[in-house]
C-alpha cells in the first residue's frame, strides 16, 4: 500500500474523485428546499445537471471518496485493499470548503459522500457524520447531500447521517446474494440491507411527523398506487379529473377509496410469499417472512432486524427531515451471472418493499485482474445497461410489472427491440389503439408515447378530434406508433397488425439509442437480422 | 381580400402587448392581423399587399393586457405568454397575438388545444425557454473577484436572464453577485440579503466588465482537475457529451475554457468538434434557407 504524506489538496481531489467515478447516481432530485438566512444554498425537486464529463455523464454533485482506503476486498473494485494505489484520506475541513467554494461558484449542486472502508464501519461512518455536521452546521450549507450508509455500520450512526443528509444510499453491489458471496466476501446481504430497512423505516417515520416535506414517495409508488386494486372505468374517471388539472378532486377520489394494508409494520414484514418470485431469487433472498410465516422462519439467520424508530428527534427533528430525498441503491451489471429476468425482478422487488426512490445499474468495468472476474469481449455492458433502465423506467412510470417484460423462457432484453416495443410486438390482440377514445393507461402501453404525450394527448381531445399531424406536434414518436393506433378509426398507413410484418418494419427503423451506446464500438447496428440467433430466439 | 396589417413592436413583453392592445382595438379581423417583434429579421423583406404599423410601447395599455389575461384566461397562461416573449423565435408575437385570440374565446382551457397550430408555437416557445432556462441553472459559472463578489457571463440564445436570476437569488442569498448576458447588454445584480435588479449596460461598462475577470483561481483550477477525474476512460464519449451540453453553452464555462499552458494539445480536438458544430449549424442554415426559396416560389405564383 503506497501511503502519500502531505498530499495537496489538488493531489487529493484527484485520488478521492478518480476512485469514485464508478459509483452512479449523480442525481440531486427529490427534494425542493428554499434558501435560508444565514445559510447557503437550497435544492430543486428536478435535480441540475451542472456539467457533462468527457464520457457523457452527468456532473451534479461533487462525487468523491472520503477516503480510498479499504479494509475489504471486493475483486470487482479498484480501492480494493490488495490493490497496490495510492492512498490518501480527505479531512473534515478539505471536504466542506471543496463543497461550499464549489457550490458559491454553481459547479455543483451539492456533495455525494462515499468512502473506503477506514479501520472499521463505524470508525469510517462517524468521520463521515463529522463532516456533515460540520459542513450543515459551521459552514452552513443548505445544499444537497446524497451519502452512503456504510453496512455494518451502528445504526445510530447511521441515523445521525439521515439527518444531515437529503439521499442516502447503500450498495446492493450485485444482484444476488451469490454473486456478493463470490465477489465480495468481506460483504453479505444482510449487512447491507439492514441499513436499507432502517433508512426506509426512518423516512416513513419523518414523513408521518412533516408530511411530504419529511420525504416524498418515489415514482414507483405513485404509479402503483394510481393503478391499484382500480377498474378500467374506474381510473378513467380519475384520469378525466387528473389531466384536465383537478387535482383536489382526483386526490379525494383516490383517498375516499379504502387502502389495503397500509399499517407499516404489517407492510415492511410481508414480501417474497409469491412462489413464483420466491423462486428465482436466491433463499438468501428470502429474508422478510410472510407474516403467516414469522414463526416459523424466525431463527432464519438472515432475518432482518426490524428498526428501531428514529431516536434523534429532539436533537434534529424539524430541520430537514430524515433523508428527505428517500434513498436509492446501484447494482453491478455483468460481473456475475444473473439474467435480466433476475435483475429486474430484484428491483422491482427493492421499489415494493423497500420504497426505494431509484435502483441505479452499473455496467461492469473490468478495473482488477482477477479469475472471478468474467472477461467482456465488447467492453462494458452498455446496451445491457440500458435495456435495464429502459425496464426500469417501464416499472416506475407506465405500471408494467416485471413479469410482464421477461419470461423465464425468455430470460433476456431483445437486443434489438426496447422493452417496450418488445412487449407490443408481443401482444398484438391489444392494438391497435384509438387515441380519441383510449385510456391514459392504455395511451402508455403504446410504443412511441411516453407519460407526457400521453397526458397531452388526453388533455388536447376534449378540445378536438386529433388527427396524425397533431399527434406529432404532441410529441408522439410516429414511426413507432404508427403500427399501434388509429385516429378517429383510421390507421396512418395500411399496414398490417402482424408480428413478422410490424417487427420487419420496425427493425428498418434504426432505434435512435442514446449516443452514450452507439459510439462504445458497440456492433449493434451491424447485426443483421440472420447472423444474430439470439433476435430469432428472443424476438 | 383585405390587405393584411403587420403591427411592429418593441423586442419585449410590453411592446408586445401595446401591440396586441392596438391591433385588437383596430377591429380589422383576426385573420387579417400579424404582428411582429423588430429587430429578429436578419434581411427585411417588406411584403407586398401589406400595411405595416409601428406600435410604441406603451406600458398602461400593455398592463391592461397583462391583466385580461391572468382574469380572462388565468394565471398559467400568462406565465406561458411572458415566457414566450423571451424566445428568439421571431414567430413569437404574431402567435401570442393569435394564442390570446383563442384564450378569450376558450378560457383556461386554450392551453390544452394543442391540435391549435397558435397554441403548439406557444407550447413549443414556452418548452423551448423553459429547457434553455433549466440548463443555465446548471451552466452558469461564477467567478469570484477580488472584492468577493461573484460574477458570471453568459450569452444565451433565448433572453433567460430574468427567468434564473430568482433562482440564484435564493440559493446565494448572502452573496453579492452579478449576471451579465453578454450579447444583449443587460445584467442582473443581486446584494447580500437584500432583492436583484435587472439593469441595462453601456458599452464602456461592459468593456471594463469584460477586462476586468481574467484572474486564475485556485477554484478554477480544482474544478477542472475534479472535471477531469472524474470521467470514466471505458466509457468516453464526446458525442454524448455534446449532446449534453452543446458547444454554444460552453463559451464561459470554466471546465472548457482552456489554460494557457495546455492550449496547445487541446487546440486540435476542439477545433474538430467546433467544426463539426459549424457544420451542424451550416445544414440547419442551407434548411431554412430552401424553405425560404420554396415560400417565395408559392408567393410569385400566386
Amino acid at each position: 500500500m503506497i501511503i502519500q504524506e502531505s498530499m495537496t489538496i489538488e493531489q487529493k481531489l484527484s485520488i478521492l474523485s478518480d476512485a469514485a467515478k464508478y459509483d452512479v447516481a449523480c442525481t440531486s432530485s427529490g427534494v425542493g428546499r428554499d434558501g435560508k438566512d444565514g445559510s447557503i444554498g437550497n435544492t430543486v425537486a428536478s435535480g441540475i445537471c451542472h456539467a457533462f464529463s468527457a464520457d457523457g455523464r452527468c456532473i451534479s454533485l461533487l462525487k468523491i471518496l472520503f477516503t480510498n482506503e479499504c479494509i475489504y476486498d471486493c475483486k470487482y473494485c479498484i480501492n480494493r485493499a490488495s490493490n497496490d494505489v495510492p492512498r490518501t484520506t480527505f479531512t473534515p475541513e478539505e471536504v466542506c470548503s471543496l463543497t461550499m467554494e464549489f457550490y458559491r461558484r454553481n459547479y455543483i449542486e451539492g456533495l455525494f459522500l462515499s468512502s473506503g472502508i477506514i479501520k472499521t464501519p463505524n470508525y469510517t461512518m462517524e468521520l463521515i457524520g463529522r463532516t456533515l455536521k460540520m459542513l450543515r452546521t459551521e459552514y452552513h450549507f443548505n445544499g444537497y447531500i446524497h451519502c452512503k450508509a456504510i453496512p455494518g455500520a451502528d445504526a445510530e450512526l447511521i441515523e445521525t447521517i439521515g439527518w444531515f443528509a437529503d439521499r442516502m444510499s447503500v450498495n446492493l453491489e450485485l444482484p444476488t446474494a451469490e454473486g456478493l458471496k463470490l465477489l465480495a466476501p468481506h460483504k453479505n446481504r444482510k449487512n447491507i440491507l439492514n441499513p436499507i430497512r432502517q433508512i426506509q423505516a426512518g423516512i416513513e417515520e419523518s414523513r408521518e411527523n412533516f408530511g411530504m416535506m419529511g420525504g416524498n414517495k418515489g415514482a414507483y409508488w405513485h404509479t402503483r398506487r394510481k393503478l391499484d386494486q382500480k377498474s378500467i372505468a374506474q381510473k378513467r374517471e380519475e384520469d378525466a379529473l387528473l389531466h384536465i388539472g383537478h387535482k383536489d378532486q382526483i386526490r379525494r377520489v383516490i383517498e375516499s377509496k379504502p387502502e389495503k394494508s397500509v399499517g407499516f409494520s404489517n407492510r415492511i414484514l410481508t414480501g417474497w410469499e409469491d412462489e413464483k418470485e420466491s423462486k428465482i431469487l436466491t433463499p438468501n433472498h428470502r429474508i422478510y417472512q410472510s407474516s403467516q410465516g414469522i414463526s416459523s422462519n424466525i431463527e432464519t439467520p438472515t432475518l432482518i432486524t426490524k428498526p428501531e424508530g428514529l431516536s434523534m428527534w429532539n436533537q434534529f427533528g424539524g430541520n430537514r427531515g430524515f433523508v428527505p430525498a428517500g434513498q436509492s441503491t446501484q447494482m453491478i451489471i455483468g460481473a456475475t451471472g444473473e439474467t435480466d429476468y433476475e435483475i429486474v425482478h430484484v428491483t422491482e422487488a427493492l421499489y415494493q418493499k423497500f420504497d426505494l426512490k431509484r435502483v441505479f445499474f452499473s455496467a461492469f468495468i473490468r478495473v482488477n485482474e482477477d479469475n472471478a472476474l468474467p472477461v467482456l469481449s465488447g467492453g462494458p455492458p452498455l446496451l445491457r445497461e440500458h435495456r435495464l433502465y429502459q425496464a426500469d423506467w417501464l416499472l416506475r412510470y407506465y405500471g408494467f410489472e416485471a413479469t410482464e417484460l421477461l419470461t423465464k423462457e425468455r430470460p433476456n432484453f431483445n437486443v434489438f427491440f426496447d422493452p417496450k416495443c418488445n412487449w407490443a410486438i408481443g401482444h398484438l390482440e391489444q392494438f391497435p389503439v384509438e387515441v380519441n377514445t383510449a385510456d391514459y393507461y392504455t395511451l402508455l402501453r403504446v410504443p412511441g408515447i411516453g407519460p407526457k404525450s400521453a397526458g397531452r394527448i388526453v388533455k388536447a381531445r376534449q378540445m378536438a378530434k386529433l388527427r396524425f399531424e397533431d399527434l406529432k406536434k404532441i410529441g408522439v414518436v410516429l414511426k413507432r406508433a404508427l403500427y399501434f393506433i388509429t385516429c378517429s378509426g383510421k390507421m396512418m398507413y395500411p399496414t398490417k397488425i402482424e408480428e413478422n410484418y410490424i417487427t420487419n418494419q420496425m427493425l428498418q427503423i434504426n432505434e435512435k439509442l442514446p449516443s452514450h451506446i452507439t459510439n462504445g464500438g458497440i456492433t449493434y447496428q451491424q447485426l443483421s437480422l440472420f447472423d444474430n440467433p439470439q433476435m430469432l430466439s428472443n424476438g | 381580400m383585405k390587405e393584411k396589417r403587420i403591427y411592429q413592436c418593441e423586442d419585449s413583453l410590453e411592446g408586445i402587448f401595446s401591440a396586441v392592445y392596438i391591433a385588437w382595438a383596430s377591429r380589422y379581423g383576426h385573420d387579417n392581423i400579424e404582428l411582429e417583434v423588430l429587430g429578429m429579421e436578419e434581411e427585411y423583406n417588406l411584403r407586398l399587399f401589406s400595411e405595416y404599423i409601428m406600435v410604441e410601447s406603451n406600458p398602461e395599455n400593455a398592463s391592461k393586457v397583462a391583466n385580461s389575461i391572468k382574469k380572462k384566461i388565468s394565471a398559467h397562461a400568462y406565465q406561458m405568454v411572458a415566457k414566450a416573449a423571451l424566445s428568439n423565435d421571431k414567430r413569437k408575437a404574431n402567435a401570442i397575438y393569435h394564442f390570446l385570440v383563442r384564450g378569450f374565446a376558450y378560457g383556461a382551457k386554450v392551453e390544452d388545444h394543442l391540435s391549435d397550430p397558435y397554441v403548439q408555437i406557444i407550447f413549443e416557445l414556452n418548452r423551448n425557454v423553459g429547457n434553455d432556462a433549466h440548463l443555465y441553472t446548471g451552466f452558469v459559472r461564477f467567478t469570484e473577484l477580488d472584492n468577493g463578489i461573484l460574477f458570471a457571463k453568459i450569452e444565451p440564445k433565448n433572453n433567460v436572464l430574468e427567468i434564473i436570476t430568482p433562482h440564484f437569488a435564493d440559493r446565494l442569498s448572502k452573496e453579492n453577485f452579478m449576471i451579465l448576458d453578454v450579447k444583449r447588454k443587460i445584467a442582473t445584480i443581486h446584494r447580500s440579503y437584500s432583492t436583484w435588479i435587472l439593469t441595462t449596460i453601456s458599452d464602456e461598462e461592459l468593456n471594463t466588465l469584460l477586462t476586468v475577470t481574467e484572474k486564475k483561481e485556485k477554484y478554477e483550477k480544482l474544478w477542472k482537475t475534479f472535471f477531469e477525474s472524474i470521467a470514466i476512460k471505458e466509457r468516453e464519449n464526446k458525442v454524448c457529451q455534446r449532446n449534453h451540453v452543446a458547444m454554444h453553452y460552453r463559451k464561459y464555462m470554466t471546465e472548457f475554457m482552456e489554460d494557457k499552458e495546455d492550449k496547445v494539445d487541446k487546440e486540435d480536438k476542439v477545433d474538430k468538434e467546433d467544426k463539426e458544430d459549424r457544420v451542424d449549424k451550416e445544414d440547419r442554415v442551407v434548411k431554412e434557407d430552401k424553405v425560404v426559396i420554396e415560400v417565395k416560389i408559392e408567393n410569385e405564383g400566386k
